[in-house]
């Protein structure tokens, strides 16, 4: 369902999509269409896409097409989700102290996998997607730089 | 997904600036998720900048501003580099071409393509219409060569599954087989292997696909077999009558056969290889020479053995074992002449001499043999030994004459020339032993042993004690153990005076002063154990002259002897014995007792006067005396010995016996008369008081009774007897609740007692049942196993009043609170009988006298049983068993014994027998209460 969901096409456009959004959470999926399992992931990400549309907006990256983040955010994985909001560095609300603005990250999410940055993998419930990004929205929404996900992705759990 | 496009995102379409680095104009860092990973690298991004990629023309091979970003002017120098490019390679261009044109000519004219050499044929194909085309044949089936057809044919042996497989699929069955006639169908047909295969190959019509070969392995097999046994037959029975095989060995023979592992192999080479270098290097050690022969005889090589032990005799001649090595591997015919060749060379050696001899099958061979080896070696014990066994014994006396002057030393010689000679030869012979050898007892013993056969008893002692000095003058000191193992031997051998004497000698030796008696005493004891009832004797001899004052000895002298030796003997050493310790009343006792068990009623009388002058004042000697009168019914005497007694030693017992003895004459009047001074004198014995009481009861006068036993409960409360007695005493006049009062107080008085009173609980529980009070009764008996958890009496009446239905629980619950009690095995049994489950009462029944041989209840009960269930022989086993036993005690018995007038003086067996009628099934008080009870409240 890839098709569906708006791409990226440049590293200028990523930038700007990022910046642009004041008030919503933006997500990435970085990958292919057509890897398998970008596939699953692109499936999901669509279904939800407009029951989240009021906090959240999904764009796509071809990571052949904009190589710019590959480096930067160790994109060598068949899919990875990441999550912006506001670039973080600045707050939702102004600081009563004049703080130095932080550096301009995405949003870390404790998973339970051992990294924090993105998703890796293709989440295959809808449900699990849509509380993440709430997750996500919540705390970002308060400053937060890491939120703890409502599930634990551990691998200890599979067996 | 348009709406989704225009609200949800936006379309970032704008061009980026030029230079511009995605990320970094957001501010972005990006991360190390992975320290020893590292961030992802963009490829080729690096740059060999190293030596080997440096050349010193052209500089290093990649471009140097490769990683910078490639703008116009760098376009331009590229497109005027490859305009030069250009026009360099237009210059000569044509020639360049040419020359490579004549070139590849002049390389097709040597070797041409393969498509222009057929160029001519295949333009004629054109020619060809399709008809001719499809007439084409195949190109395989053309090859002409029988080599290639050969070389490409091949063949697979069938592998036999399949043919049995096509066997079976093509078979035709007539008829079903037992296993399908049985289970009436086809579904566990197994192959059909059942139906013979020759069968249905004889069958005149061929099977339909014919194809197939029909093979049967196990008529293969069959057939294989036959052929061996054919060929086996032929071979045993030749025309010729000579066999060449012998049909059975053929088999062992194959059995036989040495196969050796590779390992094995290995390790004899390298044996062989060790055993050659010991034998090059010593060749005159022997025991290298064997180990190389037995090698090669493990391996199998017995040609080799021989070989290697027959230079192992040249080597070292002087080796008896290289010898006796080479015999054994030989045939029995050559080790003769090895054997020959050995005595040659050593003529003196004894084990050569007696393996020759062993070889020879003739006896006559064989003494011969021996006598020339004792020509040459006169001094081996062992070749005497050989050659006498074989002679017959008179040669074998005079070879022995001739041995023990050859070989003096050998003991056993000497002994069995005296065995051998006469009577006077003997003793001579035996002085000359003991000459040459003074070392030996075992002469000594059996010289003494030679007298005692011939009747010199006096000599042997002499014989004996002569040992003993003469052997400790030539410093043979024998243990103890040793002579006494020595005397044991002898009496077993029939020469109890012998052993008597080594005894006598012996039993002193080495032992300390106070040690003594005890070790006598184990001694004899053990002695008696293995059998030696004489050596014993000798020793309680010897104990008794050591100590004639001790009592103990005595008796257990007397006890041996009553065991294991005569009346007399008995009567002389109790003799000895009372003019020893006169005071030892037991065995005055004994010598009155074994008096009388022998008839000798005047003899007892005689013994028993002695020992009242020996001890005026004994309770025991009176009572006897009066028992052996009143029993051999001199009713006066008794009375007058009594009287006696009373006055000189008036015991509790002295009076009570007097009691019983008017009592048992029937003289009530008296009895009374003399319970009156015996009370004054023993107010607290109660038994004296219960004899009251039931004399006057007896008499008539229950009142009296009645008062007799109030104060005897008053002197004596903590004697269950009296209240027991005086509770049946107000029972037997009716006054039941007077009687159960009785009870309670006794019960009262007893609560300290450690078991409990199991007694009064029983008679209290018995009282209630005898008055039609069952329900009372079992409230009674819960109360009393609660306070009496484990006695047996109780749990068997607890048995006995419940239910039928509920009497196996109460069994099993009873069993579990005192397992091993014979009261409770006894009423289990009774509940077997009553289920005539046989085999089991009686287990039981038996089970209950093993437990308690005391108790004449189990007995009276397994002889009901026997009676009613057993054989003659059964029967007569129990009663045997009970008179050996002698039981006292138990309900049923003692009230037979004592309660009954006409049971006076009754035998054990006469007891047992009323007792059982009692006991018999239904019949027995403890079980027939209820339905007595029962019927007498249905009748009221």
């Amino acid at each position: 369902m890839s098709y569906l969901l708006p791409h990226l096409t440049t590293g200028w456009a990523v930038d700007q999509a990022i910046l642009s959004e004041e008030a919503r959470v933006v997500c990435i999926r970085f990958g292919h269409d057509y890897d398998p399992v970008c596939m699953q992931m692109d499936e999901v990400l669509y279904s939800i896409a407009e029951l989240v549309k009021n906090y959240c907006v999904v764009y796509l990256v071809d990571t052949t097409e904009v190589p710019d983040f590959n480096t930067m955010y160790e994109l060598y994985d068949p899919c990875t989700v990441m999550f912006f909001y506001r670039n973080k560095a600045r707050p939702a609300r102004p600081l009563l102290t004049a703080a130095p603005p932080a550096a301009a990250q995405h949003i870390m999410i404790d998973l339970g996998t051992g990294n924090n940055n993105k998703i890796n993998w293709a989440i295959h419930d809808k449900q699990e997607v849509i509380d993440i990004i709430e997750t996500v929205y919540r705390g970002a929404r308060k400053g937060r730089g890491l939120v703890v996900s409502p599930k634990d992705y551990s691998t200890k759990y599979r067996y | 997904m348009s709406s989704l496009g225009a609200r949800g995102a936006k379309a970032y379409n704008g061009s980026a600036p030029s230079n511009y680095v995605a990320g970094l104009g957001r501010g972005a860092t990006g991360f190390t998720t992975r320290s020893d990973i590292g961030p992802a690298r963009a490829t080729g991004e690096e740059t060999n900048l190293s030596e080997s990629n440096f050349d010193k023309f052209s500089g290093y091979s990649e471009s140097l501003a490769q990683g910078l970003p490639y703008d116009d002017d760098d376009e331009v120098a590229d497109t005027v580099w490859s305009e030069v490019d250009a026009k360099m390679d237009e210059r000569r261009r044509t020639r360049r071409e040419d020359k490579l044109k004549q070139s590849l000519d002049k390389f097709r004219a040597v070797r041409p393509k393969l498509q222009h050499q057929f160029g001519d044929l295949k333009r004629e194909l054109q020619l060809v219409s399709r008809e001719e085309w499809e007439t084409l044949p195949e190109p395989g089936e053309h090859r002409k060569s029988r080599a290639a057809e050969r070389r490409n044919e091949r063949y697979m042996p069938t592998p036999d599954t399949l043919l049995e497989k096509a066997r079976l699929e093509q078979e035709v069955h007539n008829s079903l087989d037992t296993r399908q006639m049985i289970n009436g169908g086809m579904e566990t047909v197994v192959g059909g292997s059942a139906t013979p295969f020759p069968g249905s190959a004889g069958s005149a019509t061929p099977l339909p696909g014919g194809a197939t070969p029909l093979t049967d392995l196990k008529a293969i097999g069959a057939a294989r077999n036959s052929v061996l046994s054919v060929k086996l037959d032929q071979m045993s029975d030749s025309v010729s009558g000579q066999t060449v095989v012998d049909p059975k060995g053929y088999l062992t023979d194959l059995n036989s056969v040495k196969v050796s592992t590779e390992a094995e192999i290995g390790d004899i080479k390298k044996a062989r290889l060790l055993l050659k270098s010991v034998t090059q290097t010593n060749p005159g050690h022997g025991p290298g020479w064997i180990a190389a022969a037995r090698l090669e005889e493990v391996a199998g090589k017995l040609v080799a053995a021989r070989q290697i032990i027959r230079e192992g005799c040249r080597a070292c001649a002087a080796n008896e074992d290289v010898w006796l090595e080479a015999a054994r591997l030989q045939t029995p015919e050559n080790a003769k002449v090895v054997l020959a060749d050995a005595i040659k060379k050593i003529p003196t050696s004894v084990k050569i001499w007696l393996q020759a001899a062993s070889l020879e099958s003739n006896l006559g061979m064989r003494r011969r043999v021996l006598r020339k080896a004792l020509e040459v070696v006169p001094n081996s014990v062992k070749l005497w030994q050989a050659a006498i066994d074989l002679e017959p014994p008179e040669d074998a006396r005079v070879m022995l004459g001739r041995a023990v002057e050859c070989v003096p030393h050998a003991v056993d010689m000497w002994l069995a020339l005296a065995r051998l000679e006469s009577y006077q030869n003997a003793r001579k012979v035996l002085n000359k032993a003991r000459e040459t050898i003074p070392t030996e007892p075992q002469i000594w013993i059996t010289a003494a042993r030679l007298e005692e056969a011939n009747g010199n008893l006096e000599i042997v002692d002499k014989i004996i004690e002569k040992a003993s000095k003469s052997l400790a003058l030539h410093s043979v000191h024998l243990e103890r153990e040793q002579w006494l193992s020595e005397a044991e031997a002898c009496e077993k051998g029939a020469a109890p005076r012998t052993a008597q004497a080594i005894v006598r000698e012996a039993i002193g030796l080495g032992v300390e002063e106070e040690d003594r008696k005890r070790m006598w005493m184990e001694d004899a004891d053990s002695l008696v154990a293995r059998g030696c009832p004489e050596c014993a004797r000798a020793i309680y001899a010897v104990a008794l002259t050591t100590f004639p004052t001790k009592k103990s000895v005595w008796v257990r002298a007397a006890q041996h002897e009553k065991a294991h030796g005569t009346r007399e003997s008995l009567d002389a050493l109790l003799r000895r014995a009372v003019s020893y310790c006169p005071q030892a009343q037991v065995l005055w006792l004994m010598g009155a007792k074994e008096k009388w068990q022998s008839g000798d009623v005047e003899g007892a009388r005689a013994i028993l006067n002695e020992a009242f002058r020996a001890n005026p004042d004994s309770e025991q000697v009176w009572l006897a005396a009066q028992k052996l009168e009143s029993e051999n019914s001199q009713p006066e005497r008794a009375r007058k010995l009594l009287a006696r007694a009373r006055e000189r030693a008036g015991t509790e017992r002295v009076w009570m016996k007097s009691v019983t003895l008017e009592r048992d004459l029937g003289e009530l009047e008296s009895a009374l008369a003399l319970l009156g001074p015996a009370l004054k004198a023993h107010p607290r014995f109660w038994k004296l008081h219960l004899l009251k009481a039931q004399l006057e009861s007896r008499a008539g006068q229950h009142a009296a009774a009645r008062e007799t036993l109030a104060r005897a409960v008053k002197v004596c409360p903590d004697c269950e007897p009296v209240w027991l007695a005086a509770a049946r005493l107000e029972e037997a006049h009716g006054a039941v609740s007077k009687a159960r009062s009785l009870l309670e107080v006794a019960r009262l008085k007893r609560t300290g007692a450690r078991l409990g009173a199991p007694q009064l609980w029983l008679e209290a529980v018995r009282l209630e049942r005898r008055a039609g009070n069952r329900k009372a009764a079992m409230t009674l008996m819960a109360k009393a196993l609660q306070q009496c958890k484990s006695a047996g009496l109780l749990w068997a009446e607890a048995i006995a009043m419940e239910q039928r239905a509920q009497q196996k629980t109460k069994s099993s619950d009873a069993l579990k609170a005192c397992d091993n009690d014979a009261h409770v095995i006894l009423a289990v049994s009774r509940l077997f009988w009553r289920d005539r489950k046989e085999e089991k009462a009686r287990s039981w029944c038996n089970r209950a006298v093993t437990l308690d041989p005391d108790l004449g209840d189990a007995w009276g009960n397994y002889y009901a049983f026997e009676l009613q269930h057993g054989t003659p022989e059964q029967q007569e086993e129990v009663l045997r068993r009970c008179v050996a036993a002698d039981p006292h005690h138990g309900d049923e018995w003692t009230r037979v014994a004592k309660d009954d007038q006409s049971s006076l003086g009754w035998s054990a067996e006469q007891l047992l027998q009323k007792v059982a009628e009692n006991m018999a099934l239904g019949r027995w008080t403890g079980e027939a209460l209820d339905k007595m009870a029962a019927s007498s409240s249905g009748a009221s």
